[in-house]
């Protein structure tokens, strides 16, 4: 058994290495004779498709064949993800204040299930690192200290990641080889028109669309098995450069080259900061490997960053290491001199161990963690950087599914739980925070747009949002479960809006409507995507779609944060108000798409069911949407066995000491699932019933309600004018600068001899014109005017309606209670 | 002890039920004229409430005073003025919306609140067994006329002396009320031809 | 789930649950006086917020609600007949002033009634 255990283990990294390097190959074959590939390419479609489809057959094996005989989840076969949470809650449930708990399972790999509990705030048992195989297959050069390898880091998340973006990029690609054929003859592009008033037609680019999508593949899978930070950040940069080309794809439309500039810069932005935390985690650690690397003889050789922080002497805690409390102290006293840096370091190292500098290290670490998120920020679209994904649906459906919603921008949740070990509580915090505050706005933009891609587009920020969100509250199984399901139904909802703009030839849902009869598939697989999305199932049961178990596991977190820090209420309220959005906004969408009336009866006439090469993947793609995350099937089970490196246990900030990380499993305790099942599914229902009322039942017109809400409906079609205020505050005055600059250039030589001329005459004018006449009686009106101004304002709150003031009433009662609460809570 | 049904509960749910049911009917009806039936109906649940609490003699006071008398003039207004384009009065779309979020958010804060009050919970049904039936209207009466018969079991006789009666009161409601009719009355006088006159 | 709705049927009320009735009927009524152009359907939302007021001062008098001593005592019932009376007083002066405003501007939609605006 052991011996043979070894052997398959050994295929696993030569599998996942074939898995990753097929579509490079098929890049490169593209890459020299795409062109050549049948009429137009045709062929390159079947090559790239033949390609992704082989990495999804090696990644099957890899999970199936090697990973879960060698790693048996917990509790044997079939049914035993179900039955093994049952007895979880009841553990928890009986021993709640003891503290220690009993290993699930007979494997030996299922140590996480102990967990830490009760009163505890970390001084439990915490879980050693996961299963995982880790080495190097090729080093490029050592520059001193410096290594850089090319090495792989496996272990269930990485296998997973495997399986399931192979499957949605093998659906996609089937999918757009149906989609793409426009590109197969000479294209006409409706959207661009030539200076001499006809339209645009060119050469069809069928091939090197799938040239591209097969270099997306070769770095996404890249990142994923990636076996240290500096591998990852190469193949980050490839998946950027990817949907930079993807994006553009449509290149002559001034649109779409804007939108991918604006993708590239926009992540560039958010990589500053990744590359800021990698030279502070290298500088101080020394090393780039996730994991220990061992030699031939199984010796430890270089121990990787997250055995260094989390050591087993520490009980896996996270624990800044003497090097970082050093470089930290040389950092803080780098402007006082050399000596004191001497003096101050010295001392670090001598009391490393003693009360005062407990928190040496941590503002190190603490650095490290929100710069590595800048970068996931970046790519996932998280506030502040969110700007980018929706005008990133410039690009081909297929590429909106496969980049912007399934993978793409999964690459920085995904990156965010492999180095989950690494955030230090605070960091989470921060993590948190703008998890929230991007779920919020995205859901809310969401509500009033009218591009169907765009809706999807905004919705996938809202998703990503709530994955940070759970990832920061440090539910690391939630987020990443969420990351998976979502992946699914996001990559399906984007299909069938693919197949629906495929029909009727525009993205405007306000000229759709009816189009159920016309194209059934669509319609109904479009509906299984929405009820995911929103998390429909039935509560306090196990039952429901994928969706369901992913949301309800992140509500739940947060009402087992929020018990632990009853200050950030916010962390609590915002999902599930955004819960009610995302119902909201996702029927307003499937029922202004499929039924009432068709609004424009040119396009209903014409419009048609897609072809069987678009179908097919809808329906795979609803198939999997429905089932991935029924408990039986074991997925959140295979996820706990990639829990990483001690995160089991309730752990306390050292920097904020009253913040509390409650250990994940005690939010599937019974009361707090109840709790958060009912508010979940209320929410859900409340955001749906108020859709139907409005957009199937019509018993509230849309455009009275727009009207009432006037400023915030405002607010919302312009995306809280974000776009308008970087507009303002980056790119205007780096225009202005170049003006700037290029006056200065122009007219320095004449200018400043006439200018010194003017300048003395026109001092005397100042002063009589500015100062008398503009400060003395300029200050004088303008006191006047802005109280006038105020008056005029105010006396629009005073309007007379009886059922106004009812409202003031009710809204100021609700206000002041609000406040009160928030302060009587901090 | 043996756990049957506890009638006061079932019919406290039932009471409780269509006063609710029919208050929201009151809310989401567009017609005037129905909208005064349901708030008969709603209002007489509440006395059937009010009985539920042991509280007999303000139950027969509210349907006889509210159900019979103040509803009674409601409807009269209605009929008054009930011409065919006030029987239905649309709001728009917005106002709904809004005042739905609002009043969501008010009632769950309110119930919520409610709900944080471990004293506020059900007592036990012994308990609630033990107690005693009692006359109820003759304390109200003694109570309006001054004396407050339920006081004289307290012991100390400074708190007993700050628990006076509610005579003062009762003039002043009835004085009030015989001011409001006569106000009512002056008001509602017909003076549309003076007033077409002045302006 | 919480034993308030597990043991229903077998336990008697508490005042928590006149309290919720109450505050329902009191949301109708805010909800009412806000929705409703008609100035009789603001009357009777009125009429509703006192009814939720009343069942409070009715479920904090009440000894069975209470398992013993009920927290007002006597004054529960005693406002309760307060607010009655002053409720008919009010319908009759509010029904009084509607008539008045719909012989003067012959309409009853309070959204008429915007004179006092700023």
């Amino acid at each position: 058994m052991e011996s043979t255990a070894t052997n398959a283990l050994d295929l696993l990294p030569l599998l996942l290495c074939g898995a990753w390097l097929t579509p490079l190959a098929s890049f490169v074959a593209i890459l020299f004779f795409g062109k050549h590939m049948g009429a137009h390419g045709k062929t390159a479609g079947l090559v790239a498709t033949g390609a992704i489809g082989f990495s999804f057959l090696l990644s099957c094996i890899a999970l199936f064949g090697v990973w879960l005989p060698e790693h048996p989840l917990s509790g044997g076969h079939g049914h035993g993800g179900e039955h093994s949470e049952e007895h979880h809650g009841e553990e928890h449930g009986d021993e709640h204040g003891d503290g220690s708990h009993a290993a699930l399972g007979g494997s030996p790999y299922q140590l996480t299930a102990l967990a830490g509990g009760g009163d505890g705030h970390g001084d439990h048992a915490n879980n050693p690192a996961p299963p995982h195989i880790n080495g190097e297959w090729y080093s490029l050069g050592e520059f001193g200290d410096l290594k850089l390898t090319i090495g792989y880091y496996i272990d269930s998340l990485t296998v997973l990641m495997f399986c399931m973006v192979t499957l949605i990029a093998t659906c996609v690609h089937l999918y757009a080889t149906g989609y793409m054929h426009d590109e197969l003859h000479d294209f006409t592009d409706p959207e661009v028109t030539l200076d001499n008033g006809e339209l645009l037609t060119r050469p069809g680019r069928y091939w090197r669309f799938f040239q591209y999508l097969s270099l997306f593949c070769f770095s996404m899978l890249g990142i994923v098995i990636a076996g240290n930070i500096a591998m990852v950040f190469v193949f980050w940069e490839l998946v950027g450069i990817c949907s930079y080309f993807l994006i553009g794809f449509y290149v002559e439309r001034k649109s779409a080259s804007t939108a991918a500039n604006k993708a590239f810069i926009v992540n560039r932005v958010g990589d500053f900061g990744m590359l800021i935390g990698l030279m502070a985690l290298w500088s101080s650690l020394g090393t780039f490997s996730f994991g220990d690397l061992k030699n031939a003889e199984g010796e430890v050789v270089e121990q990787g960053m997250f055995s260094q922080l989390r050591t087993e002497e520490n009980d896996y805690k996270l624990v800044p290491t003497e090097s970082m409390a050093v470089e930290q102290a040389r950092l803080s006293s780098d402007s006082e001199g050399e000596e004191a840096a001497e003096g101050e370091a010295a001392e670090a190292t001598e009391e490393d161990a003693t009360e005062e500098t407990d928190k040496s290290g941590q503002w190190l670490l603490f650095i490290a963690g929100v710069g590595i998120f800048c970068g996931c920020v970046g790519k996932s679209a998280q506030f502040p950087l969110h700007v980018w994904l929706p005008d990133a649906m410039e690009g081909p459906t297929p590429v909106s599914a496969l980049v912007h919603s399934a993978t793409m921008v999964a690459a920085g949740v995904y990156l965010v739980g492999r180095f989950f070990p690494v955030f230090s509580p605070e960091a989470l915090l921060v993590i948190a925070y703008v998890g929230c505050i991007t779920l919020f706005l995205a859901a809310t933009i969401a509500i009033t747009a009218t591009d169907i891609k765009r809706v999807l587009a905004y919705s996938t920020v809202s998703q990503l949002g709530y994955m940070m969100l759970a990832l920061g509250l440090g539910a690391w199984t939630a987020g990443i479960f969420h990351l998976i399901t979502h992946a699914f139904f996001k990559g399906l909802l984007f299909m069938c809006s693919g197949s629906v703009i495929h029909a009727v030839h525009t993205n405007e849902m306000t000229e759709m409507g009816g189009l159920r009869k016309k194209m059934p598939i669509t319609a109904y697989t479009m509906l299984v995507g929405c009820l995911a999305i929103i998390g429909a199932g039935i509560p306090l049961t196990k039952i429901g779609l994928s969706g369901y178990y992913s949301k309800d596991a992140i509500i739940e977190q947060a009402f087992s944060f929020f018990g632990e820090n009853p200050g950030h209420s916010l962390l609590l309220v915002a999902p599930v108000i955004g819960a009610m959005i995302t119902a909201f906004y996702m029927f307003r969408l499937w029922y202004m798409t499929f039924c009432g009336e068709p609004r424009d009866a040119h396009r209903y006439d014409h419009a048609h069911e897609s072809p069987s090469s678009m179908t097919t993947p809808l329906l795979i793609m609803s198939f999997f949407a429905i089932a991935v995350g029924w408990p039986f099937l074991g997925l959140v089970d295979l996820l706990e066995q990639g829990r990483p490196i001690g995160t089991q246990a309730t752990t306390q900030g050292v920097l904020l000491p009253s913040l509390v990380l409650p250990d994940e499993h005690l939010s599937h305790l019974e009361p707090i699932k109840t709790q958060a099942g009912l508010t979940a599914f209320t929410a859900a229902a409340a955001g749906l019933l108020l859709a139907t009322v409005i957009y199937l039942w019509r018993a509230l017109n849309p455009a009275e309600i727009k009207q009432t809400f006037t400023p915030l409906y405002r607010a919302l079609w312009n995306k809280w004018w974000f776009d308008e205020l970087y507009h303002v505050v980056f790119t205007l005055p780096t225009l202005a600068l170049g003006k700037v600059i290029a006056a200065i250039d122009k007219n320095l030589i004449d200018g400043l001899i006439h200018a010194s001329a003017r300048g003395s005459r026109g001092v005397s004018k100042v002063v009589e014109l500015v100062f008398d006449r503009t400060v003395i009686d300029g200050s004088v009106n303008a006191f006047a005017r802005g109280t006038w101004d105020v008056g005029v304002w105010l006396k629009r709150i005073q309007t007379g309606s009886l059922r106004q003031y009812v409202m003031f009433i009710a809204v100021g009662t609700l206000f002041v209670y609000l406040a009160a609460t928030v302060v009587w809570l901090s | 002890m043996e756990e049957g049904i506890y009638w006061p509960t079932f019919f406290f749910l039932l009471s409780s039920a269509v006063a609710c049911f029919f208050a929201f009917m009151v809310l989401v009806s567009t017609n005037i004229v129905r909208m005064a039936f349901y708030l008969v109906l709603s209002l007489a649940a509440t006395s059937g409430l009010f009985f539920l609490a042991g509280q007999d003699f303000v139950g027969a006071m509210q349907l006889m005073i509210y159900v019979g008398g103040t509803l009674v003039l409601l409807i009269f207004g209605v009929m008054l003025t009930s011409q065919e384009r006030f029987v239905r009065m649309h709001t728009s779309g917005g106002d709904w919306v809004l005042s739905l979020l609002v009043g969501g958010g008010l009632c769950a804060v309110l119930v919520l609140t409610a709900l944080g009050v471990p004293e506020w919970q059900a007592p036990e049904r012994a308990a609630v067994e033990a107690i005693a039936l009692e006359n109820t209207a003759t304390p109200i009466g003694m109570g309006l006329l001054g004396a407050r018969v339920d006081t004289l079991s307290v012991e100390d006789e400074v708190q007993r002396g700050g628990m006076g009666g509610y005579l003062l009161f009762f003039e002043i409601v009835s004085v009030h009320l015989l001011v409001v009719l006569v106000g009512a009355a002056y008001l509602a006088r017909a003076k549309r031809k003076q007033a077409v006159a002045t302006s | 789930m919480s034993p308030i709705f597990a043991s229903l049927l077998t336990e008697p009320v508490g005042v928590f649950h006149y309290i919720a009735v109450g505050a329902f009927l009191f949301t109708c009524g805010v909800l009412c006086m806000a929705t409703k152009r008609n100035a009789l359907g603001v009357l009777m939302g009125i009429e509703l917020v006192l009814n939720g007021a009343n069942l409070n001062f009715i479920a904090f008098g009440s000894k069975y609600l209470a398992g013993g001593d009920a927290p007002l005592g006597l004054d529960g019932p005693l406002i309760a007949l307060f607010v009655i009376v002053l409720a008919a007083a009010e319908a009759a002066v509010a029904l009084a002033i509607a008539l008045n405003f719909y012989n003067n501007f012959d309409s009853i939609d309070i959204d008429r009634a915007e004179q006092l605006q700023g």
